[in-house]
């Protein structure tokens, strides 16, 4: 079970990584062609709209697979001098505490993306929906309250074993 | 409760998530959020959470990040370090400490077109610190080079902290790329100087190595003027007006993009493993500022950080005194946090306090900056020091002896630009008024 879940988030982390990586290039590609293009004065039109949104979605995708590899960074010199079941105790409560906030953020910006469905609000030139990038990353949000409690369950899983 | 209470109750929760080892992005998030629920009501603390994640995610100015570090990572999986180190080599190789003082001057270069402090600590301890041990070099020393060169790039233009700074403080990064470029060189030398004084005193450190020909010294300049292109490209493109920062960082990637192709030093694997380094620490570097954004909005109803200044200002020092109070409490903090992610807390908070007393955004971001160089080698939490004890296999301690000479003469420095502040302002004054 534990082990279907994991791999289920691993994959889902991968894709959304991925997907950030195509963003990132494209932020570069799409900036550079701009900048050629201005110099002839064929500027993309709404290039700062379009770089913005893919920002969002390079950044905000990635979310999981950084906690995943422990990416975000954190203060380990008091933690690693503890015994460690005292360790074990924080991680359970650090886990929890992550996947509260992260709750938090992902319902709300769901709660935000449904607001961009309603007043149907869009960037100001192309008139692209803001919606998408908020659910995208509420999605990859819940996803990351999903990374942090498979490590909370493998906290567990390390304690039977010992 | 009070409001001040509620404040203090707040910090000292954030510090208690942070010894708990809960991510310090998700510590000032969630603190910021209970801070402001306490303080204003849930719903709006809900809602302040989802807006700020939001804003900063999608930010075009927040997008001159990842570009910046995508340029840096791509700089360090192509060839561009090694035929740097390799055209310094050629020029200095031949004097006391040569390769040492080689590997600083390539790393110099090499921060033009790389902001990454970890990435090019471990760059050049694959590249130089192998060559070092071929002419017998100490490895205190080859490995407190590396260890050290590093932090160049904080200073050197495009220096992703001087980014940082920027977007936190809605400081000009053109203004700050440019007030980097002498300070940079300065600590640059002084490193230089360093190993050169070391190596004469004890000539067994740092042996003297091969005596290249002119020849073959012209022959290794190519890279290096390819990079000088690109740094002007980036830094001039800026200067003028003529790219936004992000685009400066796209064009700038692009370029490097393009040489590492042309010198077939880049492939699909490489490009991708770099885009992927780029997630990483983008992500990391955003959600440290989503936190700070919503610990921000939590301070400003608070007025701490004007509570802060107006304390300071009560207590009727002289400024270069409060100055260095600031700079205390960022190398403490720093070394107990995280060098970065204590910049990114604390520097919504003191900046009033500077700006109060009358000093420029820009000089003290130059300040903060080398500030941040020391504290990222300062023993016992040198981020740089574990990398180059990872690629090097030699033990932590022994790196840490490499790198206290070094930050004398970073101390020194630190305090030259503080007492000198138009070395840092005066190419920014003169070129962008």
């Amino acid at each position: 079970m534990v082990k279907t879940l994991s791999s289920i988030v691993r994959v889902l982390s991968r894709v959304m990584y991925s997907i950030a990586g195509l963003a990132l290039t494209a932020m570069m590609l799409l900036t550079v062609a701009d900048v050629i293009l201005r110099t002839f004065k064929r500027p993309i039109v709404g290039t700062y709209e379009i770089v913005g949104l893919l920002g969002a979605v390079a950044m905000g995708f990635a979310i999981p697979q950084t906690s995943r590899v422990h990416g975000h960074v954190l203060m380990d010199f008091l933690t690693t001098k503890l015994p460690i079941a005292l360790q074990k105790v924080f991680l359970v409560l650090t886990r929890l505490l992550g996947i509260a906030i992260f709750f938090i953020i992902a319902w709300n910006l769901w709660v935000l993306g449904s607001d961009y469905v309603r007043t149907g609000e869009t960037t100001l030139t192309l008139e692209f929906p803001l919606y998408p990038a908020a659910y995208g990353i509420a999605i990859c949000c819940f996803i990351e309250c999903v990374v942090l409690f498979i490590e909370l369950l493998e906290v567990g899983k390390q304690e039977t074993e010992t | 409760m009070s409001v001040a209470t509620i404040s203090i109750l707040v910090i000292l929760l954030l510090f208690v998530f942070f010894l708990m080892g809960l991510e310090i992005g998700f510590s000032m998030a969630l603190a910021g959020f209970i801070g402001f629920a306490a303080i204003v009501n849930v719903n709006a603390a809900l809602n302040l959470v989802a807006k700020d994640v939001y804003a900063v995610l999608s930010s075009y100015g927040f997008t001159v990040i990842p570009m910046f570090v995508l340029m840096g990572q791509l700089g360090a999986s192509g060839g561009v370090a090694r035929n740097l180190y390799d055209s310094a080599y050629k020029f200095i190789g031949h004097i006391p400490g040569g390769l040492a003082i080689g590997t600083v001057a390539a790393a110099t270069a090499f921060k033009a077109i790389c902001g990454s402090s970890p990435a090019t600590a471990a760059t050049f301890a694959t590249i130089a610190v192998p060559e070092m041990d071929r002419y017998g070099y100490d490895r205190r020393l080859s490995c407190g080079t590396v260890t050290t060169v590093g932090t160049l790039g904080i200073l050197i233009p495009p220096s992703v902290v001087l980014i940082i700074y920027g977007v936190l403080t809605e400081t000009s990064i053109g203004r700050l790329f440019l007030a980097g470029i002498i300070p940079g060189l300065l600590v640059a030398f002084s490193f230089a100087a360093t190993l050169l004084g070391w190596s004469i005193l004890n000539p067994k450190l740092g042996p003297k190595g091969e005596k290249s020909t002119w020849k073959e010294r012209f022959a290794s300049l190519p890279p290096v003027i390819w990079v000088l292109v690109i740094f002007f490209l980036v830094v001039g493109g800026l200067m003028q007006g003529f790219f936004t920062p992000t685009e400066a960082g796209s064009v700038g990637t692009f370029a490097v993009l393009l040489l590492t192709l042309a010198k077939k030093d880049m492939d699909l694997k490489r490009f991708v493993k770099a885009v992927s380094d780029t997630l990483r620490i983008g992500c990391m570097v955003l959600m440290l500022l989503a936190g700070a954004t919503i610990l921000g909005h939590f301070f400003a109803v608070t007025r701490t950080p004007f509570l802060v200044a107006s304390w300071l200002e009560s207590l009727h020092v002289d400024r270069n005194i409060i100055i260095f109070i600031i700079i205390g409490v960022y190398l403490v903090g720093g070394s107990f946090i995280e060098d970065l992610a204590f910049l990114i807390l604390a520097t919504p908070i003191f900046l009033p306090v500077v700006l109060k007393l009358g000093y420029d955004p820009v000089w003290f971001g130059i300040i903060i900056s080398v500030v941040t160089m020391i504290g990222v080698i300062l023993p016992p939490m040198a981020i740089n020091a574990f990398v180059v004890s990872g690629v090097t296999k030699e033990p932590i301690s022994t790196v840490y002896k490499g790198i206290y000479p070094f930050i004398v003469g970073m101390s020194i420095c630190l305090l030259i630009l503080v007492f000198f502040p138009q070395i840092s302002l005066w190419l920014p004054n003169l070129f962008m008024k």
